[in-house]
């Protein structure tokens, strides 16, 4: 286990490496520089900008001052933001994207494998029909969807919650950007428990276990439960990060100050640095979420430790 | 005193009887044994009254007294819980992956009610079970375990409970000679306290040891049934006859076989080894040090127990496994890697393995499936005269054309074998390589599968590797024999001599254990 946890940290790091220097290239290679704005502005001011941030330098230069920066925590300042810099931002943002993202993920996971394990033993029955149909109407139906369609039903004919707005993460005002962002992860968990526990259920084990007199829900939780979670397990690496980072549909709709809007921005803005700064973040959290679900895979199934 | 008394007892699916008028009684101590061939119905007579099987159930069918048929599915877990344990086919698959072996017979042993074991029941419990490092095993998980050692961790977690009856559904099936053996003498042990076993098996004479009275089923009926000696020694029913005879013995005068021509393979000084699982360093050595040589139209056995690395060295030698040292020729030619076969090559040895329906592509028709190594080996073929090959080799091979169009999800056992032998032989092959291709089929069936291709080797002079655990049946094919055990092999030499003087501890049980 230990062995695995160290191989997988040798690797992040090259990885990241290679996530940084790539975005960077890429950030360049785009059309366009962070002071091209729709005003024309005076090239002496703007060739003093240019200095300052010291974009006039050759690539590499840059490349070096930002990596020297990166080393000491320091993401660079924000090229429109000026006042701040995208460490600023950054922890300004992600403890929203985190407590939505993380409640949210929680909310799927219970729902979805609830769902699943509901499905699976009604197999071929009525529950199990409507429900799978619920699970892919969920994940087909788009957040831009929901969000808006949840604001009119319980925010503005129920009245039950609050439009819009973060109000320093009050409960109410999270109900609705947390259960929109958490039905399609719910839907897509839900089917893959579904058709996990589908393929356990027709083991040798399970008949063994039904045969040593163990009662219908004994079997399902302790003896199918685990190894069909292995689906779900490789799914919620990449979704974990996804619904972490960057919820940017659902922070939009409820105007929520999270990570997600910056990513957007900045790259409307050419606001290179914003944009590093958050894609690297971003892949640091796939990285770990990655290797969190690799170490998932050896609990569910200890075959797979290897 | 009657432990489990089964009267008039019928199952049937969609209005279909697939078992009927079905009686037998199994006392204290008692062994019965159900033989049949595949689709005989011996496991949904010993499944269904249990409510195991999801088919109605009628007649009836009592343990220690009590009408299990019409009985609550709570009930009947009750029953399942407290007077019955059951085992099953598939070692490897009959525990679940993901708890240790000790908190699966300990939940076995709360099941009927007695309590949290202590550690020192769960020791006693595997040492009732013959396995060995006890303490060690508690906290092992399944996959740790080989074959033979899971069984007995599934007869331990089937008994934990002390029940009245077990029963236990094809027990030996899987296992090779020796641990067989092994394991019907285990089962025997365990009547001594008292414990009434149902045997249910397709193999008759190795049974018939360990059974006090025999039933024999044949579609769904009794035909025959009486004390275990007597339907041994003077069956009455030729069905009987057929499922005793086709067991392989050691006792059958040898078969004839065909000449053998110039070495056609020889291997020399074979080493293959794989990661030693479970760590990063070190590799565990699969195959030692193996030369043998097979001559044309020459069948050759290598025999050896589970885990002996006989299929590793002969897919090492046909070229479908991994080599590390030594040399493979073929007619003197040294093979090129794996990797780098041609198709020259490759089309002269075709492989046929175990478990014909894991082998069969389920989404492919028979006539794809048999096709296809011609349209990869002999791509210049036109597609008639493909077709007319792929017809050839369905009818070597005894199958009704009518069969070409079928998928292998709705093929037996035997004719799924028949399809992959066709697979083999249809690019005319000069060796065939059988991966313990019998080992999967019921007596009847594997016996009808030697037959066939005890006949392809008389008409075609086709070399034989044959890999197996089953001394009896090698004998059937081979003249030569090399017996491996631990990577190594431990002796060669002409069947007959081996078997009538074994030099090599090995040979000698599995000689004894073939008996």
């Amino acid at each position: 286990m230990r062995a695995l946890l160290l191989r997988r940290l040798a690797t992040a790091v090259p990885t990241l490496a290679a996530v940084v220097l790539l975005s960077f290239l890429l950030m360049r290679l785009a059309p366009g520089g962070p002071f091209d704005g729709e005003l024309a502005m005076d090239p002496a001011t703007r060739a003093a900008l240019v200095h300052a941030y010291g974009l006039d330098l050759p690539l590499p230069a840059q490349m070096l001052r930002y990596v020297g920066g990166l080393a000491r925590g320091d993401f660079g300042p924000s090229l429109v933001y000026r006042d701040f810099t995208v460490t600023d931002l950054i922890a300004s943002g992600l403890p929203v994207s985190l407590t939505l993202g993380g409640l949210a993920l929680t909310l799927a996971v219970m729902l979805g494998i609830s769902a699943g394990l509901i499905a699976a033993t009604r197999a071929g029955g009525r529950t199990d029909r409507i429900l799978m149909f619920a699970m892919t109407l969920l994940t087909a139906v788009p957040t831009f969807v929901t969000g808006p369609a949840l604001v009119l039903l319980f925010a503005l004919a129920l009245g039950w919650a609050p439009v819009s707005g973060w109000a320093g993460g009050d409960p109410a005002h999270l109900a609705l950007p947390v259960i929109a962002l958490a039905l399609p992860v719910a839907g897509a968990i839900g089917k893959l428990t579904r058709a996990g526990l589908a393929a356990t259920l027709r083991q040798d084990h399970i008949r063994s276990a039904h045969a040593r007199g163990l009662s219908p829900s004994r079997v399902l939780l302790v003896h199918a439960l685990r190894p069909a979670l292995v689906p779900v397990a490789s799914y919620l690496g990449p979704a974990a990060a996804g619904m972490l980072t960057g919820a940017v549909v659902i922070e939009t709709v409820f105007a929520l100050p999270g990570l997600g809007r910056h990513f957007v921005q900045g790259a409307l803005n050419r606001d290179y640095p914003l944009v590093l700064g958050v894609v690297i973040l971003y892949a640091a959290l796939i990285l770990l979420f990655n290797l969190l679900a690799d170490l998932l895979y050896g609990w569910l199934d200890p075959r797979m430790r290897g | 005193m009657t432990i489990y008394a089964v009267e008039g007892l019928c199952v049937s699916a969609g209005g279909q009887p697939l078992v009927s008028d079905i009686g037998f009684t199994i006392g204290r101590g008692e062994c019965v044994a159900l033989v049949g061939a595949s689709g005989s119905g011996k496991s949904l007579t010993c499944l269904a009254p249990f409510g195991l099987l999801p088919l109605p159930v009628a007649g009836s069918a009592r343990l220690r007294g009590r009408e299990l048929i019409g009985m609550s599915p709570p009930s009947l877990r009750h029953a399942r819980g407290h007077d019955a344990g059951f085992i099953f086919q598939q070692p490897l698959t009959a525990l679940t992956p993901h708890l240790k072996v000790g908190r699966q017979l300990a939940e076995a042993w709360r099941q009927a009610g007695k309590g949290r074991p202590r550690r020192t029941d769960l020791v006693a419990l595997l040492d009732r079970v013959g396995l060995d490092h006890v303490d060690e095993r508690l906290d092992q998980y399944p996959h740790r375990l080989s074959g033979g050692q899971r069984q007995r961790v599934a007869i331990a977690a089937a008994i934990a409970h002390d029940p009245a009856l077990l029963v236990a559904d094809e027990p030996t099936s899987a296992l090779d000679a020796t641990l067989r053996a092994a394991m019907l003498d285990l089962l025997g042990r365990l009547r001594e306290g008292g414990l009434a076993l149902l045997l249910v098996s397709h193999d008759l004479p190795s049974v018939a040891r360990q059974a006090d009275r025999i039933v024999v089923l044949e579609a769904g009926r009794v035909i025959e049934s009486g004390a275990a000696s007597t339907v041994l020694r003077t069956p009455r029913n030729a069905y009987t006859r057929a499922l005793i005879e086709a067991a392989p013995h050691l006792s059958e005068p040898p078969p004839l076989l065909p000449p053998v021509g110039p070495p056609l393979l020889t291997a020399e000084g074979v080493c293959v080894s794989f990661p030693r699982p479970g760590r990063r360093r070190g590799r565990v050595q699969a195959v030692a040090d193996a030369t043998l040589a097979v001559h044309a139209g020459e069948g050759l056995a290598i025999v050896g127990g589970s885990g002996s690395g006989k299929s590793t060295l002969a897919r090492a030698i046909a070229r479908l496994g991994p080599i590390d040292a030594g040399q493979v020729a073929w007619a003197g030619r040294t093979l090129p890697a794996r990797g780098r076969m041609g198709r020259g090559d490759r089309h002269l040895m075709q492989p046929v393995f175990q478990d014909p329906l894991a082998s069969l592509d389920p989404m492919w028709r028979v006539r794809d499936i048999v096709a296809e190594p011609l349209r990869h080996l002999r791509p210049g073929l036109s597609p008639i005269a493909r077709a007319e090959a792929v017809a050839a080799a369905l009818g070597d091979v005894e199958m009704d054309s009518a069969l070409a169009d079928r998928y292998p999800a709705t093929l037996s056992g035997g004719q799924a074998q028949r399809v992959a032998i066709a697979r083999a032989i249809v690019t005319q092959p000069k060796l065939l390589l059988l991966d313990e291709a019998t080992s999967g089929l019921d007596v009847l069936v594997a016996s009808r599968i030697v037959s066939l291709i005890a006949r392809l080797q008389h008409e075609r002079g086709l070399a034989i590797l044959f890999v197996t655990h089953d001394l009896a049946l090698a004998r059937r094919l081979c003249a030569r024999i090399a017996v491996m055990a631990a990577g190594r092999i431990v002796e060669t030499g002409a069947m007959e001599s081996v078997i009538a003087r074994p030099a090599h501890p090995v040979t000698r049980a599995l000689v004894v254990a073939s008996q």
